[in-house]
């Protein structure tokens, strides 16, 4: 049996009563003053919002070079997946493979997924494959590691500075933004993409 | 579980959940996010492709050193262009670098642009490209003034020597052979470089060399109208009568080769000469400071003689002065003689005559439109007057001949063909010829002397000589002893009629005596007869006076 119309703050556990929200709404717990869930409209919207930034980003991210670096005249630079492929040659070939799902495919996946989820979602429609979607965007969340990479690029910059001179190519920057938009897609609790759905779905088969 | 719990136990109504309105603005501006994001893709996309420039094609021999993706084009080592992608070209006789030029840089792809690969290189001129040891070649790019538009080049394998724009002159030299020369080699006026070889490259016809060469700025001014070039390479050594002379430029082009300019001394027209000009090229530098030559004359002459040690370049000489130089030496065959006389052909440069030259030629009338024709009137008259050409020698140690025109004036007179073409000018045999001549008939005249039969009469004359003074030893010298004591005996008896206890010594002394004592009275005699001449005539006059008489007794007392 379940009950729609009661929500459980997941901080300390009180039970509220669900009440409609009207468009830019926030429900809050009483006690904790938590957010409970968002008008759903504009939750939706914001998620795509980001989402599609992220997208932009991630197609920056990956297009422009990520570090540039110059010693007497020579100079090289690469962005992610030309490094990508040269970790990939011969014995790197795991390292690269990480790489490459952690850096590139898995935050590719968010995006595709969540947009693709969403997209129908704000035209009130459930998606095709809704489910299959909803599991794997949450499966793959932790393996999403754009940060460390960021770490990793940084780190690379100072140590190398010493002894090259080092540039943060634009790559680097939207690699930077394009963490800070992952975390905030991530951190929205997407399991409130079921309930607006299956209320309805118990409205319409209420009635 | 708390479902269960939940149902079991009638729930409570619960309290509702607060409800929070969110400022209205804050869902509509997290649109920004991704418009923002999208302007910065656009921007960007934008920017790469507002930066890019013309893409262009240029064909090497080999791609050594070059690198997709990494290799610049540089312009004034500063970067213009990328190369983007390298390949074979269809027939792979060369590599084609397709190159990305920059937004600025799309002047570099027109028509006289030119692109070569820099790399480090070691040559006789210097070092250059010792940067791109570290990082690598890259292509260089000079532009020039075309606004032309074109993609596909032709990469140079070096260097060029001058860059558009330098400032300076260039110059086209005309020049026999290359020599050691070789693009880039230095320029030097006094010494100091002040420009290089640009490029060479053969006649049509191949016969002569055009030489490009470039003067920087300043140094462009010293080269004027008049200005000489030479090739300034390796070592010029003179031996002549002031000595052991040697000539270079620097210790570079003695190994390298070089060119060298200057304006000969004297008044000359010291206009700088314009850009392209041409000049002569020379092989030395006292070639290049020579009066200029003019057109040359050819001349035959025909010679009976063994040539030995004439060459072809044999000074020509008209009174010391070199006038030409033997252009070949044949061997001929006069069938009527049956002897091989030798064909001499000499270049004359009337040029070099001088005012002579010049003066003769006005004699001639210039009628004729054959040069032949008019040398022939020339020379006609000379060789009437005793105007021969003689093969002297030179040198007497190495045997080197030379033809020497001279007037000699017991010259035989020989018929002069002035129809004859080339014009042929009659020898004489030259002075040492004559010598080895004259020697050589002194030496016929001895080798004909019967020395055998005079060696034979001689022989026995000597016989006889040897017989006759045996009869001499035999013979006639003991009776020449007997005579000579019979002599002595003589001596000794005439050497006793001599001595001073000899009669014949007394007699002679009182004879002498007798002889003094008459002179005595003639000379009394004498005396008187001065002072009474009358005596002679009346005899001596009778006593003075008294008076007179010691006068007297003294003059009569003398006698």
């Amino acid at each position: 049996m379940t009950y729609p119309e009661l929500v459980i703050c997941e901080y300390c556990d009180s039970v509220w009563c669900r009440s409609e929200l009207g468009d830019h709404e926030i429900a809050r717990c009483g006690r904790c003053r938590a957010v409970l869930y968002r008008a759903s409209r504009a939750d939706i919207d914001q998620l795509l919002a980001l989402t599609l930034a992220a997208a932009i980003v991630f197609v920056i991210a990956n297009a422009s070079p990520v570090i540039r670096i110059a010693v007497s005249g020579m100079h090289n630079e690469a962005n992610l997946l030309q490094s990508i492929a040269a970790l990939s040659h011969g014995s790197g070939l795991i390292v690269g493979l990480v790489a490459a799902a952690t850096l590139f495919v898995v935050p590719l996946l968010q995006i595709v997924l969540l947009g693709w989820v969403l997209v129908f979602a704000r035209a009130r429609r459930r998606a095709p494959g809704f489910a299959f979607a909803m599991r794997w965007l949450h499966r793959i969340r932790p393996w999403s590691m754009t940060e460390v990479f960021l770490l990793g690029v940084l780190v690379a910059i100072v140590k190398l500075s010493g002894m090259l001179s080092v540039i943060a190519g634009p790559g680097a920057w939207a690699t930077a933004i394009l963490t800070v938009l992952i975390t905030l897609i991530a951190q929205h609790d997407v399991r409130t993409l079921w309930e607006p759905l299956s209320a309805r779905v118990a409205v319409e088969l209420r009635e | 579980m708390s479902d269960e719990d939940v149902s079991a136990a009638a729930p409570p109504p619960l309290p509702p959940v607060s409800v929070v309105r969110r400022g209205r603005w804050s869902a509509g501006l997290i649109w920004l996010v991704p418009v923002v994001a999208a302007l910065i893709g656009i921007g960007m996309v934008i920017h790469n492709w507002a930066s890019e420039g013309p893409v262009i094609e240029i064909s090497f021999i080999t791609a050594e050193g070059l690198e997709a993706g990494k290799t610049q084009v540089k312009y004034k080592e500063v970067v213009i262009g990328l190369v983007d992608s390298i390949r074979l070209a269809g027939d792979n006789t060369h590599v084609v670098v397709r190159v990305n030029l920059s937004k600025d840089a799309a002047g570099f792809a027109t028509a006289d642009a030119r692109y070569w690969v820099v790399r480090p290189r070691f040559g006789t001129s210097g070092v250059s490209g010792i940067g791109t040891l570290l990082s690598g070649a890259y292509i260089g790019a000079d532009n020039g003034e075309s606004h032309e538009v074109k993609k596909s080049f032709i990469g140079l394998e070096r260097p060029p020597a001058v860059i558009h724009g330098s400032p300076g002159k260039r110059f086209t030299l005309l020049a026999n052979d290359i020599g050691s020369l070789d693009i880039g080699s230095p320029v030097y006026y006094r010494r100091i470089q002040v420009g290089r070889l640009v490029s060479y490259e053969l006649d049509r016809d191949g016969r002569q060399m055009h030489v490009d060469i470039f003067v920087d700025a300043p140094y462009d001014r010293f080269v004027t109208v008049s200005s000489r070039f030479w090739n300034a390479s390796g070592v010029d050594l003179n031996l002549d009568a002031g000595g052991l002379k040697l000539n270079t430029q620097s210790l570079a082009t003695v190994v390298a080769g070089g060119l060298a300019f200057a304006t000969p001394p004297g008044p000359r027209d010291t206009a700088p000469a314009a850009d392209n000009a041409q000049f002569t090229l020379f092989d030395d530098m006292q070639g290049a400071f020579a009066p200029p030559d003019g057109e040359p004359e050819y001349l035959q002459m025909r010679f009976e003689q063994s040539l030995r040690g004439l060459s072809v370049g044999a000074q020509v000489d008209f009174r010391g002065i070199v006038v030409g130089k033997v252009a070949s030496v044949r061997l001929d065959y006069d069938v009527d003689k049956q002897a091989f006389p030798l064909i001499v052909g000499v270049v004359i440069y009337p040029q070099r005559f001088g005012r002579a030259g010049e003066k003769i030629a006005q004699l001639v009338p210039r009628g004729s439109d054959d040069d032949n024709a008019r040398l022939a009137h020339l020379i006609e008259p000379m060789v009437a007057r005793g105007l021969r050409a003689q093969a002297r020698t030179g040198n007497l140690l190495t045997g080197q001949l030379y033809i020497a025109l001279d007037f000699l004036p017991n010259a035989t007179k020989i018929a002069f063909d002035p129809a004859a073409r080339p014009v042929e000018l009659p020898t004489t045999p030259g002075s040492f010829d004559r010598l080895q001549e004259q020697m050589t008939g002194i030496v016929e005249k001895i080798d004909k002397l019967p020395l055998e039969a005079i060696g034979r009469h001689l022989d026995s004359t000597i016989a006889q000589l040897d017989k006759a003074l045996r009869q001499v030893n035999e013979a006639t010298l003991p009776q020449f002893n007997a005579t000579l004591a019979g002599a002595q005996g003589t001596l000794g008896s005439a050497q006793k009629a001599i001595s001073t206890d000899a009669p014949l010594q007394q007699n002679l002394a009182q004879t002498l005596a007798e002889m003094q004592r008459a002179a005595r009275s003639l000379r009394a005699l004498t005396d008187y007869l001065g002072i009474h001449p009358e005596s002679l005539l009346r005899g001596k006059p009778a006593d003075p006076a008294l008076r007179d008489a010691p006068e007297k007794d003294a003059k009569g007392n003398k006698p």
